[in-house]
């Protein structure tokens, strides 16, 4: 808000246009790298589908391990957009403008990533129809008792949702593009801005549009990532089957939403020289985010570990134990480290609360929170409730290639999209008045 | 009166031959798995048996359990199926639709006797072993989940000489390659829906226990076994 | 006729508002243009909105077509799973949920292109281009064209013009 006062506002245009146009050395090598990691990603893909899916780690009894902890993972970076425009709009939080459209792209990017996983993991891709209703000769439908549909529709309405969402604020921004450009680049952004003109009747519009927007996609949000828990909880293997799972997933996503955000912000900050435009009260307030996602998420895992460790039932010792103690044990610690120990120290202690911190926290938190959702996938499908029947899993480099090529793919989503429009919304930016 | 197929297995009579194992793969053209795959847990035994050991030396005891799909009326591997591949005909069979099968394991996951197998690859037998295979039986694709069919097609084919005949179908005239194979003959089958059959008879006993009864999955596989 | 008038602040924007409203000009002849929002008091321009309305409606057309859908497919081809029943509200209520969801999204999104008049534009009526920090009135008004241009710059329009 103070920035809003003290730069003068055709700079403020001058500097979020800046980066749309050329490209520096860092950032043609940023995308060569990155489209080689997505290129090799989708040859492992690739070769997945031609020589069977067997090319990957998964066995008896781990049938599902790295693909949709991948998947769970990518849906909950998602809720970064959510959190910080619906939630922060909702609550009038000012110092949310720099940041709500960079937000919004993510859960777009993410949503696109982590929707393509089950695809992945699937047997046969090419009959991937089969779950999608539509009318066909013999009359049969997918089973709308299968959490796996319920997942179906939640991202369809999440994607739709989101894709709207961050389209409504660029109209302006795009007619204002559409304006000062030429040749192609002028007809593309005069279509995609449906002939914005910045009448009042289109500002009302568009300002009850995202005030609804926020409402719905909030509502929407919190079903997705608790339908993609229900993936879990609704089966009877051991430890999956805790009523906890809903809300937890849904505190983990916001937790690795506001995570992702903050890197994404440090590397536009200092990528695209905007230190005047994300300062660190920004940064602050998103670590101070982070922190108390940090200790929601550290309530959340004790609940959950206390009562099963209390309840003491056979089956889910087991795996308890294997998690705590066992194969699996190094990977959880870890997880508590990154997610808890590492944020509460650095971002709790207000001295030690700065950008560097900041970013150094989020990138634990993401590791963690990946090792979060391989360590809940994982464990329990190696110790089922027979015994005769319990596995190991180790990944291949099938595995490995497509999980890397994903986090390549979003920088390379996201380095094409920051060229495209300005990262952070002109006209919001400027217009200050609901504080 | 519809057939409602179940199975006894008498524990005390179980010698853990395997024999039941090697008759399944004969008659189900089960794919054959290398050393490397089976090592990493991917080779495929529609009934398998689980070996238990109880007690020190030298009162050491071993148990044998051959589990095999209990082809349960509350199954918890139908309700996730998101393309309905798995669903319980009204034989009470728990089937599985090898063409609508997508691959997503659902299935596999919520099934707490772990009998649901997954085709990682395209089945291969090497030669002369595919000489062998059973006309009766479909083979699986790659990508599609199997397990125990309680050997339907000889179930079609007793049904099918018993309707040519004009009868009804004999007990112990149905018996799955396990159940035929076994030399203690722990192994009975038949028609639950029928009082006068063994298998229903026997599954009354005093013995009779289900596996992992507590889940409320009403496995129609009874197990019968002195209880200390 | 149009006439565009050009202000430097939102306050004498809605002073020449009120005044054209006493000459009998109604909120459907005036168009503000801005390159930000510009909120002025209740009452100066309202736009009246029925978009919360439509939203709702949108989910529970959608809602209830959703139920409707889930119920005729799965009796179509009844398909015992797991001793469920065939139909089931709670294990497919989510799925009712997303869909209405979806209906209101879709819904809100359409009505805005309705509502901000990007479907129907009226191609005779011109539209001023508008420079950062300055409020453009565009008022529809096809007699005493004179005395409303004085009128505007009496509320403190910077420029007026006569378009088309």
């Amino acid at each position: 808000m103070a920035a809003a006062v003290t730069i003068p506002s055709d700079r403020i245009r001058a500097d979020l246009w800046r980066p749309l146009s050329g490209a520096g050395s860092w950032y043609v090598a940023a995308v060569v790298v990155t489209g080689l990691l997505v290129a090799w990603g989708l040859f492992a893909w690739g070769y997945q589908i031609h020589t069977g899916i067997g090319v990957v780690g998964k066995r008896r009894p781990v049938m599902w391990s790295f693909y949709i902890t991948n998947f769970v993972f990518w849906i909950g970076i998602s809720h970064a957009g959510t959190l910080i425009s619906a939630i922060l709009r909702l609550t009038h939080a000012g110092w949310r403008r720099p940041v709500t459209r960079a937000a919004e792209a993510i859960t777009v990017f993410a949503l696109m990533i982590g929707g393509l996983f089950p695809l992945i993991h699937l047997g046969r891709v090419g009959i991937f129809y089969y779950l999608i209703p539509y009318p066909n000769e013999r009359m049969l439908w997918p089973n709308f008792r299968s959490p796996l549909v319920w997942d179906l529709t939640a991202i369809f309405t999440y994607i739709t949702g989101s894709v709207i969402y961050l389209y409504l604020p660029l109209l302006p921004d795009l007619a204002d593009l559409a304006r000062h450009s030429t040749g192609p680049h002028r007809t593309i952004y005069r279509l995609l801005s449906l002939g914005w003109t910045g009448s009042d009747r289109e500002w009302h519009a568009l300002e009850r549009a995202q005030k609804l927007m926020a409402g719905m996609i909030l509502a929407v949000a919190v079903s997705v990532h608790t339908v993609v828990s229900w993936d879990f909880a609704m089966a009877v293997a051991p430890m999956w089957h805790s009523t906890i799972f809903g809300p937890y997933f849904v505190t983990g996503a916001i937790f690795s939403g506001i995570a992702a955000l903050i890197v994404v912000m440090a590397i536009i900050r200092r990528g695209m020289h905007l230190e005047a435009y994300l300062e660190p009260v920004h940064f602050d307030n998103l670590a101070k985010l982070l922190l108390l996602m940090c200790l929601l998420w550290a309530y959340f895992t004790t609940a959950e570990n206390l009562t099963v460790w209390y309840g003491n039932e056979p089956s889910e010792m087991v795996v308890f134990g294997e998690r705590v103690r066992g194969t699996y044990a190094p990977l959880f610690w870890a997880m508590v480290i990154l997610n808890f120990v590492v944020p509460f120290v650095l971002l709790g202690i207000r001295r030690l609360r700065t950008i560097h911190t900041a970013v150094i926290s989020a990138v634990g938190v993401l590791v963690g929170m990946w090792l979060e959702r391989f360590l809940i996938v994982v464990p329990t499908l190696a110790r089922p409730r027979l015994p005769a029947a319990w596995g190991t899993y180790s990944p291949t480099w099938v595995e490995v290639s497509i999980t890397v090529a994903t986090f390549a793919a979003m920088a390379l989503l996201y380095l094409i999209f920051s060229k495209l429009v300005p990262i952070i919304a002109v006209w919001e930016y400027k217009h200050v008045s609901d504080g | 009166m519809p057939h409602r197929w179940g199975m006894v297995i008498d524990l005390d009579r179980c010698t853990g031959c395997e024999a039941c194992v090697a008759a399944c793969h004969a008659e189900n053209n089960i794919p054959l798995s290398t050393p490397e795959e089976a090592a990493k847990g991917r080779a495929t035994h529609w009934i398998r048996v689980d070996r238990y050991y109880e007690g020190e030396f030298p009162d050491v005891r071993v148990r044998y359990m051959p589990v095999l799909c209990q082809h349960c009326d509350d199954a918890p591997c139908e309700p996730v199926c998101p393309v309905y591949a798995t669903y319980q005909n009204p034989e009470g069979l728990n089937v599985q639709v090898y063409n609508r099968c997508v691959g997503t394991r659902y299935c596999g996951n919520n099934c707490p006797y772990s009998v649901r197998f997954f085709n990682w690859f395209e089945p291969k037998w090497p030669e002369p072993l595919q000489l062998q295979h059973n006309p009766d039986v479909a083979v699986r694709m790659g990508g599609v989940m199997e397990k125990c069919t309680f050997c339907l097609q000889r179930i079609q084919r007793a049904k099918r000489d018993a309707k040519d005949e004009g009868r009804a179908v004999a007990d112990g005239e149905v018996q799955p390659a396990c159940v035929q194979s076994c030399p203690a003959e722990a192994m009975v089958f038949g028609d639950l829906n029928d009082p006068e059959s063994k298998v229903s008879r026997m599954a009354k006993s005093g013995r009779g226990t289900r596996l992992l009864e507590d889940l409320g999955t009403k496995p129609k596989v009874i197990y019968l076994q002195r209880v200390k | 006729m149009y006439l565009m008038a050009e202000f430097a602040d939102k306050d004498s924007a809605a002073a020449a508002i009120e005044g054209l409203k006493t000459r009998g000009l109604t909120a459907g002849d005036l168009d503000v243009f801005s390159t930000e929002p510009v909120e002025f008091a209740p009452g100066v321009l309202d736009r009246p909105s029925r978009m919360s309305l439509v939203a709702v409606a949108g989910a529970a057309t959608v809602g209830v077509g959703a139920v409707g859908f889930v119920y005729y497919t799965q009796h179509s081809y009844n398909l015992i799973t797991g001793g469920m029943p065939t139909f089931s509200f709670w294990a497919t209520g989510v799925v009712f949920y997303e869909l209405a969801m979806l209906g209101a999204i879709a819904a809100t999104f359409l009505w805005l292109l309705h509502e901000g008049g990007f479907l129907r534009r009226d191609r005779n009526a011109p539209v001023p281009v508008v420079e950062p920090g300055s409020i453009c009135l565009r008022v529809r008004c096809d007699a005493d064209l004179a005395e409303t241009g004085t009128r505007l710059y009496e509320a403190g329009a910077v420029r007026v013009e006569k378009l088309k």
